[in-house]
């Protein structure tokens, strides 16, 4: 803000300032007063220009750090609710044996339907990046509108849902509103995307990077068992792809082919998709990976996919 | 417009700081919670669904 007191302290070579003016002779009060009101009037636009651009460099600070706030409180709130219907629909501990064993827990995916509804804006699932470290969590709620985004990662409508033959889609904010999908970029090649819904566990990993592609087959990590270059209907298909915003196919049950359709022999695929370049919306960076393993939920059991780093 | 509001603001000058700095800060409370809350649905910033 400019000092509300310069208009008391001119500058010394102002010529305009009475001590300078003193000399000559006294000139005529309208021609003074009008003087005054043109200073005022300028001064009032200046004042009024640089408190404009404050606002503007208060909004930047506003969308960047101040709806992180919002973001985060929405998402405990998602996740909240959340917890109270998962816990809800669990059978009380006293009727299950502990099972912490994962061979004994590992599900066909086949056999595993959704057993859940879904409402807008309202969480379903949770999505685990252990890559992220392991404070990483965020509630995917139903929907892609902004209010949805706001509260965290949302589900693309009409896509399939977690551990389901197709594309499991879901968007999220780059920068701002919780930030969830900030770190996309960081992403490698086998890294785990886990996904938890009421019943059960869904562990995904991130395809072959386009530029991996020719060395792939000399790839011997152990997480990358499972994990091949696509081919097919499937070929041309990466772990992280740049798009432009329109690329609606990334979504779709096959991505890249414009069809809604969930092909009998369709892969269990997970996208993610946010703004890129970071603090841009001028294109999409997409993020593609496929079902590796999959766990029945059983009480205090985690993948142990969630302790890699 | 300045000058008009701190001559307007009584007491002394360490006062008047902290009365200007207090109009400051009720300022960008309004902004960060009423004023861009509501302006930011219609600013295009952060898109990142594809489609």
């Amino acid at each position: 803000m400019s000092s509300p007191l310069s208009s008391d302290h001119r500058p010394a070579g102002d010529d305009r300032a009475p001590a300078s003016r003193a000399p000559q002779a006294a000139p005529s009060v309208p021609h003074r007063r009008g003087r005054d009101a043109t200073r005022t009037a300028i001064r009032g636009v200046g004042q009024l220009l640089i408190t404009l651009g404050i606002v503007v460099l208060l909004f930047v600070v506003y969308e960047v750090y101040v709806t992180d706030l919002f973001g985060s409180q929405k998402q405990a709130a998602a996740t909240e609710a959340v917890d109270k219907v998962w816990a809800s629909a669990e059978v009380s501990p006293a009727d299950t044996v502990a099972v912490t064993d994962p061979n004994l827990l590992v599900t066909d995916p086949r056999q595993r339907t959704p057993q859940y509804e879904t409402l807008s804006g309202e969480g379903f699932a949770k999505l685990y990046v252990p890559a992220f470290g392991s404070d990483y969590r965020f509630t995917v709620v139903e929907g892609t509108n902004s209010d949805d985004l706001y509260i965290g990662p949302g589900h693309y409508d009409g896509t399939q849902m977690p551990g389901q033959q197709g594309n499991f889609a879901v968007a999220g904010h780059r920068v701002s509103k919780g930030s969830p999908f900030n770190d996309l970029a960081l992403l490698a090649s086998c890294d785990a995307i886990v996904v938890e819904t009421r019943d059960d566990w869904f562990v995904y990993r991130v395809l072959p990077m386009q530029e991996e592609v020719a060395t792939w087959a000399s790839t011997s990590h152990s997480h990358c068992v499972g994990i091949g270059v696509q081919t097919g209907a499937y070929e041309g298909v990466y772990g992280r792809e740049i798009t432009v915003p329109t690329d609606y196919a990334q979504v779709l049950p096959v991505p890249h082919v414009d069809s809604t359709a969930v092909p009998p022999d369709a892969q269990r695929v997970i996208t993610l998709t946010t703004c890129n370049p970071q603090f841009s919306d001028r294109e999409r960076m997409i993020i593609h990976g496929v079902l590796v393993q999959s766990y029945a939920k059983a009480p205090g059991f985690l993948p142990p996919e969630l302790g890699e780093s | 417009m300045y000058v008009w509001i701190w001559r307007r603001l009584p007491g002394p000058t360490a006062l008047r700081v902290l009365q200007a700095l207090g109009l400051f800060l009720a300022v960008v409370a309004l902004l960060f919670f009423v004023v861009f809350p509501w302006l930011e649905p219609y600013l295009p910033f952060d898109r990142m669904s594809t489609g």
